[in-house]
């Protein structure tokens, strides 16, 4: 109870001294969360193209164009071959016929021209799904190598790469992502510390008094430290906020726009263990900061 | 309750007080006299550890206060009021908040809190100003408010540093009575004044500093002659 009342005491205290110094508060909870946001976009964009590389994953396949006038025999053979591999997990035989139905069906203003053609231009193909596991195997390429040099192939058409790139920028944001946060949050807390700093040079005279009628050190440092951890979370929880604005303005900006390419993807808002993290950060950012603050140099006696 | 033995203090290198040596009991009221700058305020903030004795030990309450170490002082100054002579008031704070504002982060709940500060304004004729903040008042209301603070928390040991020289003839007598009731009640009193009527008809033991050294004087023992010329060797 003593203890509850005692920690009560502190935070008030601690509020009190933000409110107090409201201006120099405001401005450092607004460049805490300048920081924090930075590294809160980083995050959104890893995220959003994480899901770009599921979306093209999920709808990733092996596309082999056999040669024109492939024998049976050949194409029995190539089948074979695909068959036998673990890599893959379905295959489909696409005659010319269907492709052209395919791509009368899917650019409909094109569809009277590809009729009107003579011959059909579209090669017979086989549609290979590989197994989702199979995606990062190092026998893929090995795999692919093997189609095209089979005597039925034509070309082989495969976005392992682009999406292994595109894995890797995903990996790599991330990483930058981390790096930045380290950076913005030693920033955010030397930011705090420099504004606790100031406010306990404001309040040099009740320390003075404080230390002289035997208040704990606690309740001298207490105070300044509680201030630098309630701004760090303010910063990351406006950060947050912030995001969480501008997310649901791109939203809106997407489907007012009807924009094709972002139209494709699910664009989506950081996962809630991310916001934890973005929120942990502020707070890592308010403790270090005021605890940097409070040091015996600061607040000598 | 205070022991002071061959206590030395010298601030760069010039000496202010020498062979500091008394005693006072528990229960004790006693003055400490001597003209500005003898070196009152030193002493007095040697038992409070705001100063460390060059030379010499310094026991209160049975702790070694000159060998103390930092982490212990600030319940060494818990244990005692200290009136300081320039108040040291919070002053963006109310009467109420200057008195018992240490008492809050102690764990006191807000009522009794409220209680104790009451009671022991009312002692100093201030319980209808616990709002007002420092600035609002006189100087006596202040030194008043300083009184109430160093004894709201019933100190084993009070210390007071010319707490009636912002205060009328009356008040100063009342104060006086106040500590007097205060030290029967089996708290050690430690008064710093140069106000030689007060020390006469308050009637009690009196330590005349001169030349930075203490000399036992009697009730009526009014500042030796010679004090006025060793007022060079004294400290800020």
């Amino acid at each position: 109870m003593k203890g509850t009342a005692s920690l009560a005491a502190l935070w008030s205290e601690a509020f009190e001294g933000l409110v107090r110094a409201r201006r120099m508060t405001s401005l450092s909870i607004a460049l805490i969360a300048i920081s924090i946001g930075l590294v809160g976009a980083f995050f959104l964009v890893a995220e959003n193209l994480r899901g770009v590389v599921e979306t093209v994953r999920d709808e990733s396949a092996v596309t082999v164009f056999l040669r024109p006038g492939v024998t049976a025999a050949d194409r029995a053979d190539l089948e074979r071959v695909a068959k036998d591999s673990r890599l893959v997990a379905r295959m489909k035989r696409v005659t010319p016929d269907e492709a052209r139905a395919r791509f009368s069906d899917w650019w409909r203003s094109l569809a009277p021209a590809a009729r009107a053609l003579p011959t059909n231009p579209f090669p017979e193909s086989l549609e290979i799904d590989l197994d989702p596991s199979a995606l990062s195997s190092q026998a893929v390429p090995g795999f692919l190598k093997n189609l095209a040099a089979h005597r039925a192939v034509e070309e082989v058409q495969f976005d392992v790469d682009w999406i292994r790139r595109l894995r890797g920028a995903v990996q790599l944001a991330k990483a930058a992502g981390f790096v930045l946060a380290a950076l913005l949050t030693l920033g955010a807390a030397f930011t705090i510390a420099n504004v606790v700093r100031l406010t306990i040079l404001l309040h040099r005279d009740e320390i003075e008094v404080l230390r002289l009628v035997g208040a704990p050190e606690l309740l001298i440092r207490g105070p300044f430290v509680l201030g630098g951890l309630a701004q760090g979370l303010l910063g990351a929880a406006l950060a947050v906020g912030g995001l969480w604005v501008v997310y649901r303005g791109v939203i809106a900006w997407v489907v007012a726009t009807k924009n094709a390419f972002l139209g494709v993807f699910a664009v989506r808002f950081l996962p809630g263990s991310t916001s934890l993290l973005l929120l942990l950060f502020g707070l890592t950012a308010g403790v270090v900061g005021g605890l940097l603050a409070v040091r015996r140099k600061n607040l000598a006696g | 309750m205070i022991e002071f033995y061959r206590v030395a203090k010298e601030y760069q290198g010039r000496r202010v007080l020498r062979d500091v040596t008394f005693q006072a009991k528990k229960g004790e009221f006693l003055f400490l006299t001597g003209p500005s700058g003898a070196g009152k305020t030193t002493l007095l903030r040697m038992i409070f550890r705001a100063e460390k004795p060059t030379e010499g030990q310094i026991i209160v309450n049975g702790m070694n206060v000159s060998g103390m170490p930092p982490a212990r002082v600030p319940a060494l100054r818990r244990s005692m009021g200290v009136v300081f002579q320039d108040y040291k008031l919070l002053p963006r704070r109310t009467v109420l908040d200057n008195v018992t504002y240490v008492q809050k982060f102690l764990g006191v709940p807000a009522a009794e809190r409220r209680r104790r500060a009451y009671q022991t304004l009312r002692l100093v004729e201030l319980h209808h100003r616990m709002s007002a903040l420092p600035e609002e008042l006189s100087g006596g209301e202040q030194q008043r408010v300083a009184l109430a603070r160093a004894l709201v928390n019933a100190p084993v040991l009070l210390v007071a540093d010319e707490p009636t020289g912002n205060l009328d003839h009356r008040l100063a007598h009342e104060v006086m009575k106040l500590f007097v009731e205060i030290s029967l009640r089996g708290t050690t009193v430690l008064v710093a004044t140069h106000d030689q009527d007060l020390i006469r008809t308050t009637g009690r033991r009196c330590l005349t500093l001169d030349g930075g050294r203490v000399v036992e004087g009697l009730v009526e023992g009014a500042l030796p002659p010679q004090a006025s010329h060793r007022r060079d060797e004294a400290a800020p």
